[in-house]
């Protein structure tokens, strides 16, 4: 069923395994590879068509400098915590609260409440498009990051109410009934009993969360249209001018996006892989 | 994007002017607020705008100019919004039929007035691409050329002239073909290259107003004369003059082929001439030449793309948007903004000096004397937005299917029937 362990593994198979590891990996990466490397070639050597050899001069500080210093960089990436942070607070917030009703409370249409959330989840984000860019354009929130948020809470809440609500149902339900009979009040029981041993679940939820939204284009580019709400995902574009796309600016953007969540999944490895898992096997 | 820049001028600029000539002048004094709204969004172009905007408040200090500069795709969507409601005094925008649907809709305001006065005869080359129904709705700003880009070298070597007929186009084409190399390269990734193409050799097979009237609506796609422009085209195509797999490049993608050496010219706009610099080829390796005649005594037209200005209908202070106007096209300002440190681009006040670059000096000289049958804006500007998309794909798809061409010119008549109506 399970591969055998590289370590027990004959001794020919362990070499052949050692010397095709690098390589798959490197194949697997070249697209991110040839964006890295991109990122610190002049803008002369697209023109050229010197797009996998090594760079004709090495432009680092010119390249990271113009995007830091001479674009709205640094303002699509505050905007990006600014959307990012209140959302998976937003998220988290509610979604336990929900995951606390439907998964401690017997009531008769709980299983049908708890079946919308999930439905939600089933719905093809693409067909929201226009009703919720028309809906945001009445409520006045279009172009703004709060509408970015609302939107990013209403929607993700489905998925971790989901989350939520099954972890909560793994818990001891012993525990709540000693309190309730201990007289303890039902928030406070939210708050005291639950709440810390939901820890690891609201911490693998808040990582998920960060990436997803981070990473998101498609609301970013539907939802708001300048550098004073946009995201950085859909900030990189800026970097097309009327007649032409300066790649190499581009790909240093596009590395300078993707740190904060890359970052985010080195730091809390162990999160991100609970958080993957912990929906699927109960 | 949304930047501010309030300018609000200093009594010192009375003193500039008085020296300053042109506007202060007869059009003295100008008050109250003047908003402009600006799709200069690039370093370069806002740094333009802002320029102007702080020179022509030197001149009218008692007039307080805000602008704002908006992002130029952001803006494309966002002028519907601001031409009905919150409308500015002055709004960028582009020529011909792009200006079509707001003239059409009374959103645009009627400058013939300006137009009359004799400061504005020198713009006479732009002329025709701000009228519609027989008035002038903006003033141009800025314009480049088109033409063919081809590497000298490579003709020396091969002991080639610029052509300036269709048949030494071939000849050359043929020679250098014959030097294993291919003489153009294109990307038709997104389309539009192709029709640069299908303007100039319909402008060139049939006249600047049979391609008026074509993309116009007024004649059928499936005219005999578009079939000529066709079957020219065909020729090229039938040589392998075009570099392969040209639908799996853009415009950007197309050039190292230039740059290798690969293939010997690219039919392009000016704006292709800075990245083709950057990537080693000097002007003693670049030159330019006209796209060549092709049908005796159809007088040559060129594609010239055209940036405005307008009066929005519902602007407060029209006295002073004409004003800026004026401003905006005098010998003087057209000279400065277009030069080399500014747009780069060509002046169309023919009263300004064109910057010290071999390529704006040649597409100036064309522009101004060599254009006879008139200047076009680009088809996806000239054409309505729903017909040059379909065009276009149908021109992408001739290039690799010839045999196509029946099919695509009956596909391209029945959309026009729909579109015109």
């Amino acid at each position: 069923m399970f591969p055998t362990p590289i370590e027990k593994s004959s001794r020919s198979w362990q070499l052949t395994y050692q010397a095709l590891l690098p390589a798959a990996l490197v194949l697997w990466l070249l697209p991110l590879i040839a964006v890295a490397v991109f990122s610190i070639k002049p803008d002369s050597d697209f023109t050229t068509g010197n797009y996998w050899g090594l760079p004709t001069s090495f432009e680092f500080v010119e390249n990271y400098g113009k995007v830091f210093f001479a674009s709205d960089m640094p303002r699509y990436l505050l905007n990006s915590v600014l959307i990012t942070v209140p959302t998976m607070l937003g998220c988290v917030v509610l979604s336990s609260m929900t995951g606390f009703a439907l998964g401690v409370y017997k009531f008769r249409s709980n299983l049908w409440i708890f079946f919308m959330f999930v439905a939600g989840n089933f719905v093809p984000f693409q067909i929201l498009m226009v009703p919720v860019r028309d809906l945001t354009l009445d409520m006045g929130l279009y172009n703004t990051k709060a509408g970015l948020v609302f939107f990013h809470i209403a929607f993700q809440t489905g998925f971790c109410t989901l989350f939520m609500r099954n972890f909560i149902r793994a818990l001891p339900f012993d525990l709540i009934e000693v309190a309730r009979v201990e007289g303890v009040a039902e928030w406070r029981i939210f708050w005291y009993v639950v709440l810390p041993l939901m820890k690891p679940a609201l911490a693998a939820m808040a990582v998920l969360i960060f990436t997803f939204i981070w990473n998101d284009f498609f609301w970013a580019i539907v939802l708001t249209q300048g550098a004073e709400s946009q995201p950085v995902t859909a900030g990189i574009t800026s970097f097309n001018a009327q007649y032409r796309a300066a790649y190499h600016l581009m790909s240093a953007g596009s590395i300078v996006a993707a740190l904060p969540p890359v970052a985010m999944f080195f730091l809390m490895q162990k999160h991100f892989i609970a958080g993957l898992t912990l929906g699927a096997v109960k | 994007m949304f930047q501010k820049s309030k300018t609000v001028m200093a009594s010192l600029a009375a003193t500039v002017a008085l020296t300053t000539s042109v506007m202060a002048a007869g059009h003295a004094k100008l008050e109250g607020d003047l908003v402009i709204f600006s799709d200069m969004s690039n370093p370069a172009p806002r740094a333009v705008m802002e320029g102007m905007v702080e020179r022509f408040g030197a001149l009218h200090p008692d007039l307080n100019i805000e602008l704002t500069v908006i992002d130029r795709e952001a803006y494309k969507t966002q002028i519907r919004n601001f031409l009905t409601a919150n409308t500015p005094d002055v709004a960028n925008w582009y020529a011909a039929n792009r200006m079509k649907p707001y003239v059409d809709a009374g959103l645009f305001e009627d400058i013939s007035d300006v137009w009359a006065e004799p400061e504005l005869a020198d713009l006479a080359s732009t002329k025709g691409a701000m009228t519609l129904d027989g008035k002038q709705w903006g003033v141009p700003y800025t314009y480049y050329q088109w033409g063919v880009y081809y590497r000298a070298d490579i003709y020396n070597e091969l002991g080639l002239n610029e052509p300036a007929t269709f048949e030494e186009m071939k000849s050359n084409c043929q020679a250098i073909l014959d030097s294993g190399r291919k003489c153009y390269t294109i990307g038709t990734k997104f389309l539009w290259t192709a029709g640069g193409w299908f303007d100039y050799l319909n402008m060139r097979t049939n006249g600047y107003d049979y391609h008026a009237k074509l993309t116009g609506g007024e004649i059928a796609w499936t005219d005999d004369g578009v079939k000529a422009t066709f079957a020219n085209w065909r020729e090229l195509i039938d040589m392998g003059a075009f570099i392969d797999n040209h639908t799996a490049y853009s415009w950007q993608e197309s050039l190292p082929f230039i740059v290798s050496g690969d293939a010997a010219a690219i039919l392009k706009g000016n704006f292709a001439v800075p990245p083709l610099r950057e990537a080693g080829l000097d002007d003693s390796k670049l030159d330019f030449y006209q796209f060549p005649a092709i049908t005796d005594g159809v007088a040559l037209a060129e594609d010239a793309p055209t940036d405005t200005f307008h009066i929005p209908s519902g602007a407060k202070n029209k006295d002073a948007a004409k004003a800026f106007l004026k401003f905006v096209v005098s010998a003087e300002n057209q000279t400065l903004i277009n030069n080399g440190d500014n747009l780069g681009q060509l002046p169309v006040n023919a009263k300004s000096s064109v910057d010290d670059d071999k390529f704006l000096k040649e597409g100036f000289e064309m522009l101004s004397s060599n254009s006879p049958g008139g200047v076009a804006q680009f088809f996806d500007r000239d054409a309505p937005a729903e017909m040059a998309k379909v065009a276009m794909e149908g021109f992408q798809e001739f290039m690799v299917k010839p045999d196509n061409l029946d099919k695509i010119l009956a596909r391209l008549d029945r959309a026009a029937k729909r579109i015109y109506k």
